[in-house]
């Protein structure tokens, strides 16, 4: 085959490849915003689920805070864990050999199917750590799902921190933690917050680790860290699931898409100010 | 007086020994060059002195006395604000320009503004960079051009008042009339600092520096006054060096 031939296949293979996914996203967008637009009204965004069965009218408030607090208590919990391991790999740790088994460690974590992790947090946290099935519950199995995904990048971002600047730091007779603290993490905090923000995200859409740890069907907006809690996915879950209500499920994906639009955009948004201000 | 004294001193990355039995004597508010051919050991030696060695995971053996006391028997932090370093390559950090000088002071619990203020400004003046930059404190360093940052990162070394100043080839990526604000600066420091610098040129250690040693495959080979070693040196090896055979 002719070199000729050969690039043109390349340029058709690259050139199918974008537009497909282009297309299907678009086509994903486009369907969910078709069938659940008309459904989306202001009693849907602030209104509780009404009607029989339950959901098949009102709105999806305490789903929305729901999501909005697991978020916040899975990033909370995987972040402090992620930055603290990736302090320790990248700036304490002395041994090649303990390095890799963290590495390891990491990428067997981020290898578990979410319902597992979901069944660990129930067996964990619900029966022996009697947290019940609450937001605090829920929030951490959701942490332990995120930790993988915001310690890989919070790790890179400090290796690619300049040594010589770093070096700078130490010459001046300041300790590791304040080079740390004023220095690197000013340097990596783009990053970290971008790393966070994306990881919230695949928090917010996940369902499965919820289901056995926190999510109780239709419950209200949670009034502290042990009460139980409704969230998106499984609303959406629940609606499809129980044949209660398409119309409303549709609508349910599009705030559910929409709000994880917004947090997409804002680490978008957070990544390219870092490149700005380099 | 010496403000530094090396003895039997040896330097090693893993397996690989760097430096080989140096013994050298550094005189208090002189300049002291270190010449020699690429990847000779000029940067370990200097890595040695404030044990920067050590968070490249190098190792030295013998002894290296600094102020009358083994470098060992220092704290690393001790050390390190008595022996500042500048780098070849200008490293700003990516704060202010204030950011950048008042970084140390801080750590060191200066919190009086007005004497943080004062610092600043009179490592600023020491640099040459405080008329060029005086209106705008809180631009942002990486704003600086490669001679102004190494300016600063130069007065940077000295907020923490070192008694000696070790520069890394610092003019290297600079070009003539940065190096010439450079060599006044140095040469205007020693009456309160000791600075011994790595330098590639050789005008450079023959224009300002008071000692000068010739350093090859990790041996001293000679040490001596500037003047003598350019202009009578006693092993030939140095005077192949001087002459450009080789480098």
């Amino acid at each position: 085959m002719s070199e000729n031939i050969k690039e043109l296949l390349f340029k058709i293979w690259i050139i199918l490849s974008g537009a497909t996914v282009l297309f299907l996203t678009l086509f994903i967008f486009g369907y969910i915003i078709r069938h659940g637009f008309q459904s989306i009204n202001v009693e849907f965004i602030f209104g509780s689920p009404k009607g029989i069965p339950l959901g098949a009218e009102g709105g999806v408030l305490p789903a929305i805070m729901g999501s909005l607090f697991l978020t916040i208590v899975a990033c909370i919990f995987a972040s402090l864990l992620a930055i603290s391991t990736s302090i320790y790999v990248v700036y304490y740790c002395m041994s090649k050999k303990i390095e890799n088994i963290i590495h390891i460690i990491i990428q067997c974590m981020a290898g578990i199917p979410s319902i597992v992790l979901g069944l660990f947090g129930y067996t964990l946290l619900v029966v022996n750590l009697k947290l019940e099935r609450s937001l605090l519950s829920a929030g951490i199995t959701l942490g332990i799902m995120i930790f993988p995904f915001i310690q890989v990048r919070v790790e890179k971002a400090f290796r690619e921190t300049s040594d010589t600047i770093i070096g700078s730091s130490y010459a001046l007779g300041v300790s590791n933690s304040y080079t740390f603290f004023r220095l690197i993490l000013h340097m990596c905090k783009f990053e970290i917050v971008s790393a966070i923000t994306l990881a919230g995200g695949f928090a917010m859409g996940a369902a499965a680790p919820i289901i056995l740890t926190g999510a109780v069907i239709f419950a209200p907006i949670p009034k502290s860290l042990l009460s139980p809690v409704m969230a998106l996915p499984f609303h959406l879950y629940i609606l499809i699931g129980e044949g209660v209500s398409l119309e409303k499920a549709y609508a349910t994906a599009l705030v559910l898409v929409l709000l994880l639009l917004i947090i997409n955009i804002t680490s978008i948004v957070l990544v390219f100010r870092k490149r700005g201000a380099n | 007086m010496n403000i530094i004294e090396l003895a039997n001193l040896n330097a090693f990355y893993g397996n690989k020994k760097v430096l080989n039995n140096i013994n050298m004597k550094i005189k208090k508010n002189k300049i002291t060059a270190i010449i020699g051919p690429s990847g000779c050991g000029k940067s370990t030696l200097l890595a040695v002195l404030n044990r920067m060695i050590e968070e490249n995971g190098g190792s030295i053996e013998g002894k290296v006395i600094f102020n009358e006391k083994d470098i060992l028997n220092y704290s690393k932090n001790e050390l390190r604000r008595k022996v500042g370093i500048v780098f070849q390559k200008p490293s700003p950090f990516p704060l202010s320009i204030y950011g950048n000088l008042a970084y140390a002071p801080l750590y060191y619990g200066v919190k009086d503004k007005k004497l943080l203020n004062d610092i600043v400004e009179n490592k600023l003046k020491i640099s040459g960079l405080y008329e060029e930059v005086k209106d705008d404190f809180k631009m942002s360093a990486l704003e600086l051009s490669g001679g102004q940052q190494q300016r600063l990162c130069i007065a940077r070394a000295l907020t923490v008042e070192p008694d000696v100043l070790l520069m890394d080839e610092p003019c290297s990526a600079l070009d003539v009339k940065n190096t010439t604000n450079i060599e006044d600066m140095l040469l205007n420091l020693l009456d309160d600092y000791t600075i011994i610098i790595v330098t590639h040129n050789l005008f450079q250690a023959k224009r300002i520096s008071d000692y000068t040693v010739f350093i090859l495959d990790g041996e001293v080979v000679e040490f001596g006054e500037t003047e003598q070693i350019f202009n009578n040196p006693r092993d030939i090896r140095t005077k192949e060096y001087i002459e450009g055979m080789y480098g």
